[in-house]
């Protein structure tokens, strides 16, 4: 592994790294703009120009980024050569950008506007009148070009093409003429489209879903994970007032690289702002307190025991499904602890499976049984159980549970207030979307990741989580398998990982072992 | 004098193939092949001394060692045809006039760098030397001197004659190599330099006409006749092109290091109208501006560089009193605003930028201080992009300003 020193900082790496991966090792960032590790390298726009120094030879200049960082090195990324090439392609590149950073929804997150302040000269030269292009026209369903602000990094030209795989912008004219632009006619169709406005490193690709929303530095932004398909993307929530403005994706190599797909991101808009939504609990035909309905559901689990089935889904948390499992395990008929899986939709070969489950793999390894539509169907109409609790109402509606159960009862996001209970179900508590939980979920490749919590619940609703808790101490349920400083240790224990807090999750997910112990369901 | 590059460019159409054998051409080729190994090729051109005529003077031979000589797969010589550089005209003039001798030394180079392809990459506008090569190769190979098993040594040499779409930038070999594979003619970083990853992602070889028609005379009358022309470090003739108002403009076959004068006053016939010498630009438009009192240097490419400038391609332009250095540096800093392929930010800005200033001076509308910015745009640019296209926008440029600052100052309105 060739050694070399950055900065007066030794660091060693894997052969064939770049300087400028080599850089971030050390924390020496090298600025860059037509740089993008997930994409092929350019070199043009000049930014990562760093100096080498040798040994009886002049200074050189090199590319950070196309520069293969080689045995004993010795890199300078602030010399004097290397600050002047710096400042002269910054100044450059703003002599024909508008600089119009007050209307910019890019500001305070703008590679030009942060390198212009750690490295720029603060006054232009540039008295000419500037380039004029196209201004804010959609290319695609999502997103806006402004061909004025743009600095020619060719990062989205080489983006469709290299990930999407769709090849849907060129670089048009040549010199100071040339310009981004589609193909004649044509716009962009593809599922990754969201992804240019993050990996544009200006302001010149922005999306319409959030372009003049908000200013970024108005947004606060938890961690968590797209929940709309199983890959669970590692994103970042960035939400103002208790509303979600925008989803990006955070690079994690084992998950999902460094981009997510449109579905997702402009998916959690509407997933996450559902606007009007059933906040109150139900028991019988009245709208009660949760406390009332979870004593309602209590009393009729004890009555049915053995005669109900209990339908999981995809969209609790690994910590749902065990506090879930732990209340009803004991009540179920045999069998009757299951879910099920999502309808294969068909993945499109990138980031999206298709498999609209989040955490079906959770569910999986906490030993939840996969029952098929018409099992379910079948066990419901047959006469045998005649109680199930659900916790999706399109689980309900797919198993036409309401024309066949004695009892049902429902705990879920449920789309708006009616009078009555949702599904007439005979017990309804309203639960959270994902995006107002903590726990941890686990994707389709066997990675757990962390949720976090991004936005308030609504008033009145308990969760979940709380919902099961309570319930499972009403039922005397026994504690062993919940027991630890918290919950998600329970969790990483049941999973035959070593045992972890919430907390102590690694930001990029942890590796759930395949032969995760599938638990014996307990029973009593 | 010897003469072996200028002797049929008198004639007003291609040198046809009988003619040409008739004289002797395609006898080195066939000789070559059948007697030496492509080593001893490359050692003779590399002992010869030839330096590449498009511009850099780079060794040829030297160029030609980097090329494997254990194969997997194809390798390509390709020749440079893109000619450019204003004030440049005399690779058209060998392709149109007398084609065969770039043909066989196509021969004897593709054999030497083992390609068994050739690619001729003519710039768009030469419409006539394409026609001219194109005929002329598909005379030479009626009579089976390209093709499959040329001269029956089991050797398959054939040449592609393909036409550029009209970009300057297309003359720097990778820019040309990318244009070559439909991409955009855009250059590539280097390394891998195109010995190893060419045309195609094959090991390539790229060398100008001129260069390529140096090689028959050295392999036939060897490299000690060869060195008698020229100086030590750059020997054989060159195609001087002398464009302006001279007497006589045109091209002239001489040794590298004949000096600027001889070329100008003796073979040139001096200038037109007894005009007075302002300025000259040694090889083509990127060499920038020498003032009248230089014109004794020897047009070799050490002498030329010990004065700040390159040799170039030869292609010497007389500016006369009374033109505007202002006015003259203008027009190549439009010129090369529009041939900058945009993608690196220093070169497709500053180039814009800086024509954008001078532009300013000719209306009289600059500004003492933009003298400092057309210095600063070149000092940000120039060593610090992917090729060299920043030295060939800074050359007239600077040189302008270096030996003319007077005239800039003079349109200055502060």
């Amino acid at each position: 592994m060739p050694k070399l020193t950055i900065d007066g900082k030794i660091v060693e790496v894997p052969p064939r790294t770049n300087l400028v991966e080599a850089g971030k090792k050390v924390n020496v960032v090298v600025p860059i703009y037509c740089y993008h590790p997930a994409l092929s390298v350019v070199a043009s726009c000049r930014m990562c120009q760093v100096e080498l120094h040798a040994p009886n030879q002049p200074v050189r200049l090199v590319a950070a980024c196309r520069t293969e960082a080689l045995e004993g090195m010795q890199i300078s990324t602030s010399g004097p050569d290397a600050t002047r090439a710096r400042a002269a392609v910054l100044e450059f590149l703003l002599a024909n950008h508008p600089l119009d950073c007050p209307i910019c929804d890019k500001a305070g997150e703008c590679d030009l506007q942060d390198y212009s302040f750690l490295y720029g000269s603060g006054q232009g030269r540039f008295e000419e009148k500037k380039r004029e292009g196209v201004k804010h026209e959609l290319i695609g369903n999502h997103i806006l070009l402004d061909q004025e602000r743009c600095i020619m990094c060719t990062r989205c030209v080489r983006f469709m093409d290299e990930y999407a795989k769709s090849p849907s912008l060129l670089v048009k004219g040549r010199g100071d003429q040339s310009v981004i632009a589609t193909f004649p006619g044509e716009k962009i169709q593809s599922n990754y489209e969201g992804n240019l406005s993050d990996i544009c490193p200006v302001g010149a690709l922005t999306s319409k879903e959030f372009r003049f929303k908000s200013r970024v530095w108005d947004l606060c932004s938890s961690d968590s994970v797209c929940t709309l398909c199983d890959r669970l993307c590692t994103v970042r929530l960035e939400v103002k007032r208790g509303r979600l403005f925008r989803v990006r994706p955070i690079e994690n190599p084992q998950v999902n690289g460094w981009f997510m797909c449109d579905r997702g991101r402009f998916g959690l808009l509407d997933h996450c702002n559902p606007g009007e939504r059933a906040t109150r609990a139900f028991a019988g035909a009245s709208s009660v307190g949760t406390e009332t309905a979870i004593l309602a559901l209590a009393t009729k689990l004890r009555e049915l025991r053995q005669e109900l089935i209990c339908v999981l889904s995809a969209r609790l948390s690994c910590e749902e499904i065990l506090l879930a499992r732990r209340a009803f395990a004991p009540f179920v008929r045999p069998e009757g602890l299951l879910f099920l899986p999502a309808v294969e939709e068909g993945g499109d070969g990138i980031l999206y499976t298709g498999r609209q489950a989040a955490n079906e793999a959770g569910l999986k390894l906490l030993g939840i049984r996969p029952a098929t539509d018409s099992e379910l169907r079948a066990v419901l109409s047959t006469g045998g159980p005649s109680a199930a609790v659900f916790f999706d109402h399109k689980d309900a509606e797919r198993a036409q549970a309401r024309a066949s159960c004695a009892f049902l009862a429902l705990i879920d996001v449920v789309p708006r207030n009616l009078p009555e209970a949702p599904l007439h179900a005979d017990v309804f508590v309203p639960g959270l979307l994902f995006s107002e939980k903590e726990g941890t979920m686990i994707n389709c490749s066997a990675i757990l990741e962390r949720l976090r919590r991004a936005q308030p619940a609504p008033e009145g609703v308990a969760g979940e989580r709380s919902v099961l808790e309570r319930l499972g101490d009403l039922l005397k349920a026994d504690r062993t398998e919940i027991e630890g400083p918290d919950l998600t240790s329970a969790v990483t224990r049941a999973l035959g990982l070593p045992q972890r807090t919430l907390a102590q999750i690694p930001r990029l997910g942890l590796k759930v072992p395949s032969s995760a112990p599938a638990l014996e369901t307990a029973r009593r | 004098m010897p003469t072996y590059l200028s002797t049929h460019l008198q004639r007003r159409s291609a040198l046809p193939l009988e003619d040409a054998l008739s004289e002797g051409r395609y006898r080195t080729a066939e000789r070559v092949l059948a007697e030496k190994t492509p080593d001893q090729v490359i050692e003779e051109v590399k002992s010869a001394g030839l330096r590449g005529r498009g511009g850099a003077w780079f060794p040829a031979g030297t160029k030609w060692s980097f090329m494997p000589k254990e194969l997997k797969g194809p390798s390509y010589l390709v020749v440079n045809a893109d000619e450019g550089e204003p004030g440049t005209f005399k690779d058209r003039q060998i392709m149109e006039k007398d084609p065969h001798l770039l043909l066989e030394g196509i021969l004897i180079s593709a054999y030497a760098v083992r390609a068994e392809t050739t690619f001729v990459y003519i710039r768009g506008e030469y419409l006539d030397s394409y026609r001219a090569m194109v005929r002329a190769l598909e005379e030479a190979r009626a009579r089976g001197l390209f093709g499959r098993n040329v001269f029956g040594t089991g050797r398959n040499i054939d040449v592609v004659v393909h036409r550029g779409a009209g970009a300057y930038i297309c003359g720097e070999e990778t820019a040309l190599l990318n244009s070559l594979e439909g991409r955009r003619g855009e250059p590539r970083p280097k390394p891998p330099f195109p010995a190893s990853h060419g045309a195609f992602g094959r090991p390539t070889t790229v060398n100008n006409v001129e260069t390529i028609a140096n090689v028959p005379v050295i392999l036939e009358k060897g490299t000690a006749w060869y060195r008698t022309m020229g100086t030590t470090q750059a020997p054989g003739n060159v195609l001087f092109g002398v464009s302006g108002p001279v007497n006589r403009p045109g091209l002239y076959e001489l040794p590298v290091g004949t000096t600027a004068r001889e070329i100008l006053e003796k073979h040139a016939g001096g200038m037109k109208d007894n005009r007075k010498l302002k300025a000259f630009i040694p090889g083509g438009a990127s060499t920038g501006f020498l003032p009248a009192s230089m014109l004794d240097v020897p047009m070799d490419p050490e002498s030329l560089k010990a004065k700040g400038t390159m040799m170039g391609t030869g292609g010497l332009i007389a500016i006369p009193e009374g033109v505007s250095i202002v006015e003259a540096a203008r027009v190549f800093s439009r010129f090369f605003r529009h041939e900058t392929c945009g993608q690196c930010s220093p070169c497709r800005e500053g180039s814009a930028w800086s024509d954008r200033i001078i532009g300013n001076f000719t209306r009289g509308q600059g500004r003492r201080s933009d003298l400092k910015v057309l210095q600063d745009i070149a000092d940000g640019s120039v060593r610090k992009t992917i090729c060299v296209f920043p030295e060939a926008y800074a050359g007239p440029m600077l040189s302008a300003i270096k030996h003319f600052r007077a005239e800039f100052e003079a349109l200055a309105k502060e």
